[in-house]
């Protein structure tokens, strides 16, 4: 009873505060959230990216769906109340909710090893680059800025154009792009912690740069962190998907949502229907992914406020 | 006076200073690439078929059998005279077909920009005004649905509704603006529409959370006070002291805006940059590549120069930074 009562009081101003100008009326929609201040659209994006993510990692024990270059149904045939025709079934009789569980399983993967490659060289070189300024500042502030003068399709086009195209080359060029982002912003986030209290007094007891940097500043960048990693990441799905859209993404046989969209314009007056499937499933992800990430976001808001 | 034109120039040398290593950087990334190439970059051009003398005399032709460096230098010093090679098929210049290529995905990315602002910015200003209404609301809903539209579902979309289900626009092609303007306007519709899209979302997001925090300032609490009329208000007190955030996406946009135009221009056939470098990648065009690397890296410097110049016309305040 008075557990919940704390609750209420605690939450109550944190939340209606953005009533008051200081915050603005943005809050107030926000403000009338359930427990963890989610809203209906979080909830469902949460639920979405759960579900999506489980279709994939168990696409081969899903009963009764059949593998992704399998003939099930007629040649574009309409959807039908089975688990494979579900969608319908593409210009080779393949089965679209098939190839959309496994295209989800292709684009999440290289969207999680590309952002791997992004964070682990992006934090490490903007942790350097916050704490230490000066020289390592400016060279992580050229490469970001080299990498943000040009579109990224542009720049693994270019290295396909070269190097030929693969999914290795693919994730590897996504997540080298990708470093650029991740050290400018944890650099930013790091230089607003180096100066507070806590670092401070750590380095007053002795503490070590390294021990500074890993021990107390890198938990306190989690948050940040978690804000941009999904928006960052429905950008990297998206550019594998305008990549394997023009033809240069995943080969062919296997299933992609952006080939898939590419493989139906052209019955697109015959067969409208065909294209629903990885046109829903590709909007749903980024949809998600970029809610997610607008919450995060707004917790951190929330938390920063309270300090 | 001079002051003041003297710090105009001061931010756009500071600008430019911070703009050439990121020049230097990509136009030499943009050298190497041959390297890359398996094999040799003539053997991946002229394919299995080629005798090794053919590859020899290529690789001889086009420098790539001396290192990195040398062909940059060579590079840089043919661009001073406005050269940037040929391209390796038709033997075309390079610079006479950007030129004229980046005519038209720049005709298209700026009527695309100049739809979005027309759109997004007064809707974004009567929101601002009324957070939390019903039009805030459905526009937040919609604005976000659209930016999670990625730009090839939208030309597929849009593409199907306007040439295939309407017939009013015709689906691919294109026409010099030069040539037919009125036949150009056809041609050109459909493809900014398509870039627009996911501009306007984006600057209408943008623009109101600008006017909403510019919305609690004191001096327009005063302004309130004083009696002036609402509309003088906007005009006055919240579109102009938010226009230097909107000018800045604005000029990020144009990366963004470019990298879209690669996939509206090859679904709809339209004889820009990005139909250009996709069909340079298919013949491992390396001369084109380069060429279209460093154009878009020119842009984004210049871009970032009229940028600045905006913010010191906006808020003669702003110093070089």
């Amino acid at each position: 009873m008075s557990g919940s009562g704390i609750q209420v009081d605690r939450r109550g101003p944190q939340v209606s505060q953005p009533t008051t100008p200081a915050r603005g009326p943005e809050a107030v929609a926000k403000g009338r959230s359930l427990l963890p201040e989610a809203d209906a659209p979080t909830w469902f994006a949460f639920g979405f990216l759960a579900l999506l993510i489980l279709g994939a990692v168990l696409a081969d024990w899903i009963p009764g769906l059949a593998k992704p270059n399998l003939e099930v149904g007629a040649f574009s045939g309409p959807p039908a109340l089975t688990v494979n025709q579900l969608f319908g079934t593409d210009a080779l009789g393949r089965s679209i909710v098939s190839r959309v569980l496994y295209g989800a399983r292709t684009s999440l993967s290289i969207a999680l090893f590309a952002s791997a490659i992004s964070m682990s060289a992006g934090i490490f070189l903007g942790m350097l680059a916050g704490f230490y300024r000066g020289v390592v500042e400016r060279l992580v502030d050229l490469y970001a800025n080299t990498l943000a003068s040009l579109p990224p399709v542009l720049v693994i086009l270019a290295l396909i154009a070269a190097a030929g195209t693969s999914v290795f080359t693919i994730t590897l060029a996504m997540g080298l792009l990708g470093i650029g982002t991740y050290a400018r912003i944890t650099k930013g986030a790091v230089i607003s912690q180096a100066g507070r209290d806590y670092v401070l007094a750590a380095r007053a007891l002795g503490a070590s740069d390294v021990r500074l940097l890993a021990r107390e500043i890198l938990p306190n960048l989690v948050p940040t962190l978690t804000a941009i990693v999904p928006p960052l990441m429905a950008g990297l799905i998206v550019t594998e998907g305008s990549l394997s859209f023009l033809g240069y993404g995943i080969p062919p046989p296997a299933p992609s949502w952006g080939g898939m969209i590419a493989g139906s314009t052209d019955l697109l007056n015959r067969f409208p229907l065909l294209i629903f499937g990885p046109i829903l499933a590709i909007v749903l992800t980024v949809y998600s992914l970029n809610t997610v990430g607008d919450y995060m976001a707004r917790r951190i808001d929330i938390r920063e406020g309270q300090l | 006076m001079r002051s003041v034109r003297s710090t105009y120039l001061r931010a756009i040398g500071m600008r430019l200073l911070a703009g050439v290593p990121v020049f230097f950087l990509v136009t030499f990334a943009a050298t190497a690439l041959s390297d890359l190439m398996p094999g040799s970059a003539a053997q991946t051009i002229l394919g299995d078929s080629a005798t090794p003398e053919q590859i020899a005399l290529l690789n001889a032709q086009y420098g790539y059998d001396r290192p990195a460096w040398e062909r940059y230098l060579g590079w840089l010093g043919k661009l001073l005279q406005g050269d940037l090679g040929k391209t390796a098929y038709s033997q075309q210049s390079v610079a006479g077909l950007l030129l004229n290529r980046a005519a038209t995905t720049f005709e298209i990315a700026l009527l695309a920009m100049f739809v979005a602002l027309l759109i997004a910015v007064p809707l974004a200003l009567f929101t601002a005004t009324r957070p939390g209404g019903i039009t805030d609301t459905v526009l937040r809903a919609v604005s976000s649905t659209l930016l999670s539209i990625p730009i090839f579902v939208t030309v597929v979309i849009l593409g199907f509704l306007f040439a295939i289900v309407l017939r009013w626009l015709p689906a691919t092609g294109w026409m010099p603006l030069a040539q037919d303007p009125i036949g150009n306007l056809g041609f050109v519709a459909l493809p900014a529409m398509c870039l627009a899209v996911g501009q306007t979302a984006y600057f209408y997001r943008v623009s109101r959370s600008e006017f909403v925090a510019t919305l609690q300032e004191d001096f327009v609490l005063v302004a309130r006070a004083k009696g002036l009329p609402a509309s003088y208000i906007l005009l006055r007190h919240v579109l102009r002291p938010s226009l230097p955030q909107v000018l800045t996406v604005f000029g990020l946009s144009m990366t963004h805006l470019l990298g879209g135009s690669f996939i509206v221009e090859s679904y709809f056939a339209v004889p820009g940059i990005g139909w250009t470098v996709l069909g340079a990648v298919k013949d491992h065009d390396i001369p084109t590549v380069q060429g279209i690397l460093s154009l878009t890296v020119l842009v984004f410097v210049l871009m970032f120069i009229v940028v600045d110049i905006g913010y010191a016309l906006i808020d003669p305040r702003v110093e070089a930074t």
